[in-house]
């Protein structure tokens, strides 16, 4: 059932015109969004963990630079599906494509993890070094972001 | 020495050969060479926000580009050693690659808005001029042709 479907989705004419002419232009689109979210994010966390802008608040911080984050992240969704439909059977059953998708997962769990329970009592730390949780959910994400980074580079190496 | 034999020289040095024969070298000195990139890129976007008048308005642009310059300058040295690393270990796509080349002017050119905008930005006073947010803007754009400049070296071997 799977197998059937994305089949069909990469024989559609938007995924022939993908993996036949626009890759390239989709994947530096891809490049870009992703430096973008990453990169915002390592500010973000590096904060998070209390090494990086302390004369800022942590809200301040993250209000400023996560829509920054969240519009590269539906670019690069956006621009993933494109490319993902372009091979959607070669993705599908590639190892680092499902690292990936799962680190990714692992990520978004952190943070909404992050923002239901640390991020509740940010009145106490908002200036100050943020406690244990908050300096782990900063490293976590940094980490599971670095991977998701690692394994979208080996994707191109194993399909 | 031409080009041509430039390369093959460089092909056969220990460190290429080593590389080369290394499993995962490449990919992983590209790994690094993103994350470095990422990271330079959105403080790049911050930097010229802030001397636009946007973004994180909050912290003085002197004290910013206090912070955020340094970082980029770091992020700039590990991108230098791990993309000599990558010309090393595959010195046939880049050397005869009209768009590495390319790459290379507008890198270039990126370092020197770095210079000038890192300059401006340390006694940048007041409201942003015209000139000065125009920069931001070419800046960020330089970057952004930098990035897929690099990716389409891949395309053009």
């Amino acid at each position: 059932m799977i197998s059937e479907s994305l089949q069909w989705l990469q024989g559609t004419s938007l995924a022939v015109a993908v993996s036949e002419q626009w890759f390239p232009y989709i994947e530096s689109v891809h490049v870009i969004t992703m430096a973008l979210v990453a990169g915002t994010l390592f500010i973000v966390d590096t904060r998070l963990m209390g090494i990086t802008s302390k004369g800022v608040t942590f809200s301040y911080l993250s209000e400023r630079l996560l829509p920054w984050t969240w519009w590269a992240f539906g670019g690069s969704v956006i621009t993933g599906t494109l490319m993902f439909m372009g091979n959607a059977t070669g993705y599908y059953d590639n190892t680092c494509f499902r690292w990936k998708m799962s680190l990714m997962l692992l990520a978004g769990l952190n943070m909404a993890c992050f923002q239901r329970v640390t991020f509740r009592g940010v009145a106490a730390w908002d200036s100050a070094r943020p406690p244990l949780a908050a300096r782990l959910a900063g490293i976590l994400s940094i980490v599971l972001w670095s991977g998701v980074i690692g394994f979208g580079r080996w994707i191109g190496f194993t399909t | 020495m031409t080009l041509q034999s430039f390369g093959h020289w460089l092909e056969s040095t220990a460190l290429s050969q080593g590389l080369q024969s290394t499993h995962g070298a490449i990919a992983d000195i590209q790994i690094v060479h993103i994350l470095a990139l990422a990271t330079l890129f959105a403080l790049a976007l911050n930097l010229s926000l802030r001397i636009a008048g946007r973004g994180l308005t909050a912290e003085p642009v002197p004290s910013l580009a206090g912070r955020f310059v340094p970082a980029i300058w770091s992020c700039l040295a590990v991108l230098l050693i791990s993309g000599t690393l990558l010309i090393v270990a595959e010195p046939g796509r880049a050397i005869f690659n009209k768009v590495f080349y390319t790459k290379m002017v507008l890198v270039l050119l990126a370092v020197s808005f770095t210079l000038w905008l890192s300059a401006v930005a340390r006694r940048q006073e007041g409201k942003p001029t015209r000139l000065r947010t125009t920069a931001a803007v070419l800046y960020m754009l330089i970057w952004m042709s930098v990035i897929v400049a690099g990716r389409f070296i891949a395309y053009m071997v």
